[in-house]
């Protein structure tokens, strides 16, 4: 008999998702994929200065904030026509990587990890194995018996005085849960010294942004940050990205194939079939050829046949999505007209539009782009991930999964933390050699129209931009997470993110733990940031009115 | 440290209307006065756990947001986040690590300033819209008064600045590109 499961919201993500699955015989047949809430930011850029859509935008989002602000202002780039400095390259790249080190640090600890690590299970550890332990895990890692008796001894005063805080809501106990005792209690430390860690790494964007959040200092044809291109500024941004990259090699990573170890089944699980990435990170004028994670498309999970990317091929179908017709549009001339009636999973169920490349669901984000690298030979990936493999004694083909996914997106924070050292050291013998231009002048067209394709921690996110008598005419943004969490098409094709759910296992469907590993792997961000106190959560309770 | 470091935190969402107002009063307050070295304004937007860093190190918080608490739109509040947090999410947020969500992490840490949020009852926060509406735009003098009353409270000092008037009822404020 087939069950209905609705998971509604689905906690720990930025933003509001909607997951409907039907199980039957313990496994996942059908899936749908729900964003309830309604981004239409498109519509108030219109008639907008072009150069302040990135200010803008990159207000839509409590997290993704620098992503926007540079697809945007790569858009306006694009459209005007301006070449951007060296520097200016440089130091976007830098403040992007600093995106990636932060997020995904924050994805796997504070996101991801509760789904695999019980944090019940982790009073159970003795503190002595603990240390063993950990350290034929990581023998740089930094915890001793004593902190981790010290987490639990915390751990446990939080469960007895049965404020979770923090931990409340998980589904503590439950039989998915497969960790020995002692990596649990690992795992909870260090989700402890992430928290600490990410809140340093968080300071690399104020160095070069003159603020985070929020940051300020990108404008179309470079970047403004001028004053912060001493000695001073940036040895602090290379103290904090040594540190982080300490973290990311001796913590996160060891964690995550500790963590995967005992969770090999799941390299069976949540695959997709179809993946793209816009590529990222360009080293030079030339795109993409000229960036480290390369651009490409892959079809039919054939990687060693990585096709090149048509822009003009991706479409976004509204069919089954709340607004007006049936069609499939270009985002360069997207429409967003919104048009709500109920939630009908068989007929129109989700805010969010439907993208597809030459008609095909395409899975983005680190997954994408590690397969993609793999793909076309890039060698620090291919490392990687054959590095990983064997560690793991696991095939190529369980990549395709929630571990793949979950996995990559470790490896490539690695690779992309590894490349930044690199820019650092270009722009140090730039400003060296007296070259110290950040900003090439342009002037703003009539008409023009023009796109900004990144590869950001969630994904490939696109900004299309017309401008009409120097105003915004048109704007359209389609974000990572459409790709990945998008419902299905014209042609009625599953979303990634619903194709992935389909043959998971739910032992027990009141408790969906399994479901939660999969959704959260693509890390979702549905964001446009609404953010008011509600205090009518709760019937009894009035604020005084002072 | 002798003096009690304050940080007041704006936070909410420029692009929804009156979601914005907490951005909006440290913009008028930073526009407008001057204050001791232990006080620090922020616009903290959207963000959750990036806000970690400088929560987990100040004495005390004061956050400027929109509250929605069924009361006509205008209406003010002080609420102490003790009370707060036992009683409320942030149940229309986007972030489940919400601001909240960020003290208890600070908490965690070992680091939780004492705090209390400043707030006001939004008339529209729909998106999108970037002026806030007549009503709350009407509030804006007040609430900044308000601010300065809980920054001296928690031992503060502000001076107006010479050349500019007291914040006034217009909070139509452009984000304009900032060129320096």
């Amino acid at each position: 008999m087939a069950e209905r499961i609705v998971v509604d919201p689905i906690t720990r993500i930025e933003g509001h998702l909607r997951i409907e699955v039907e199980v039957a015989n313990g496994k996942v047949t059908n899936a749908w994929s729900s964003s309830t809430l309604f981004r239409g930011l498109e519509i108030m850029l219109k008639g907008r200065d072009p150069r302040d859509a990135w200010l803008i935008t990159q207000r839509s989002c409590g997290v993704c904030t620098y992503v926007h602000a540079l697809a945007s202002v790569r858009s306006v780039d694009n459209a005007v026509g301006v070449r951007i400095p060296e520097n200016a390259r440089i130091i976007r790249n830098l403040l992007m990587g600093a995106q990636f080190l932060h997020d995904h640090i924050v994805h796997f600890y504070h996101l991801h990890a509760l789904d695999w690590v019980d944090i019940t299970g982790a009073l159970k550890a003795d503190p002595k194995k603990t240390a063993d332990l950990a350290n034929q895990v990581s023998p740089a890692g930094k915890s001793g018996v004593n902190d981790f008796k010290a987490v639990q001894a915390r751990l446990k005063k939080l469960v007895e005085s049965g404020q979770l805080g923090i931990f409340a809501g998980g589904y503590w106990g439950h039989p998915a849960y497969k960790l020995p005792p002692e990596v649990n209690l690992i795992a909870v430390s260090h989700y402890l010294e992430a928290l600490r860690q990410q809140a340093r790494t968080a300071r690399l964007h104020a160095i070069f942004g003159a603020k985070n959040p929020h940051l300020q200092s990108l404008v179309p044809g470079g970047v403004t940050c001028v004053a912060d291109l001493n000695p001073d500024r940036i040895a602090e941004f290379k103290y904090l990205w040594l540190e982080t990259m300490d973290f990311v090699n001796n913590v996160y990573i060891p964690d995550v194939v500790a963590v995967a170890g005992f969770y090999k089944d799941w390299g069976k699980i949540g695959g997709t079939t179809n993946f793209l990435t816009y590529g990222e990170f360009p080293q030079s004028e030339k795109e993409p050829d000229s960036m480290v994670l390369p651009r490409g498309a892959i079809f039919k999970r054939k990687v060693g046949d990585v096709q090149p990317v048509d822009i003009s091929q991706i479409q976004e179908h509204v069919k089954h999505s709340w607004y007006e017709g049936e069609g499939a549009l270009h985002p360069a001339s997207g429409e967003t007209k919104p048009n709500y009636d109920k939630l009908d999973v068989g007929n129109r169920y989700s805010w969010m539009k439907a993208p597809r490349y030459k008609g095909e669901p395409m899975e983005v984000g680190p997954l994408a782009r590690v397969l993609v690298a793999y793909g076309k030979g890039h060698q620090p990936t291919k490392t990687a991930v054959d590095g990983l493999l064997k560690k793991l004694t696991i095939p190529q083909e369980a990549l395709f999964s929630t571990l793949g996914r979950t996995a990559a997106r470790a490896l490539e924070t690695k690779i992309i933390g590894e490349a930044m050292e690199g820019w650092i050291t270009q722009l140090v013998t730039n400003l060296k050699n007296g070259d110290k231009k950040t900003y090439q002048p342009y002037e703003m067209p009539e008409q023009a129209a023009g796109f900004g394709l990144n590869d950001v921690p969630r994904g490939a996110l696109g900004h299309w931009i017309e401008i009409k008598d120097k105003k915004i005419g048109n704007y359209q943004l389609v974000v990572p997470s459409t790709w990945n969490l998008g419902p299905r098409c014209a042609q009625n094709k599953m979303g990634p993110v619903e194709e992935a759910l389909v043959g998971t296992p739910v032992a027990d469907p009141k408790r969906p733990v399994e479901i939660l590993r999969t959704v959260h792997s693509f890390d979702p961000c549905i964001a446009c940031g609404v953010h008011v106190i509600d205090p009518q959560t709760n019937e009894v309770y009035k604020f005084k009115v002072v | 440290m002798e003096e009690k470091h304050i940080l007041v935190l704006g936070v909410g969402n420029v692009l929804l209307r009156d979601e914005g107002i907490g951005v909006r009063i440290i913009e008028k307050l930073e526009d407008g006065y001057a204050f001791s070295p232990n006080v620090e304004l922020m616009d903290g937007g959207t963000q959750g756990l990036r806000l970690l860093a400088p929560i987990s190190e100040t004495d005390h918080l004061i956050v400027v947001d929109a509250v929605q608490n069924g009361q006509p739109p205008g209406t003010l509040y002080r609420l102490p986040t003790e009370e707060l947090e036992k009683r409320v999410r942030f149940k229309n947020s986007l972030h489940q690590l919400d601001l909240v969500e960020t003290l208890a992490y600070a908490e965690v840490l070992g680091h939780r300033p004492s705090a209390v949020i400043v707030g006001i009852e939004p008339a529209d926060i729909s998106p999108w819209g970037m002026e806030l509406t007549e009503i709350v735009a009407s509030r804006v003098a007040e609430l900044c008064s308000r601010v300065l009353e809980e920054i001296e409270r928690a031992g503060g000092s502000y001076t107006l600045k010479d050349d500019r008037a007291p914040p006034v009822a217009n909070a139509r404020c452009e984000i304009r590109d900032e060129k320096r």
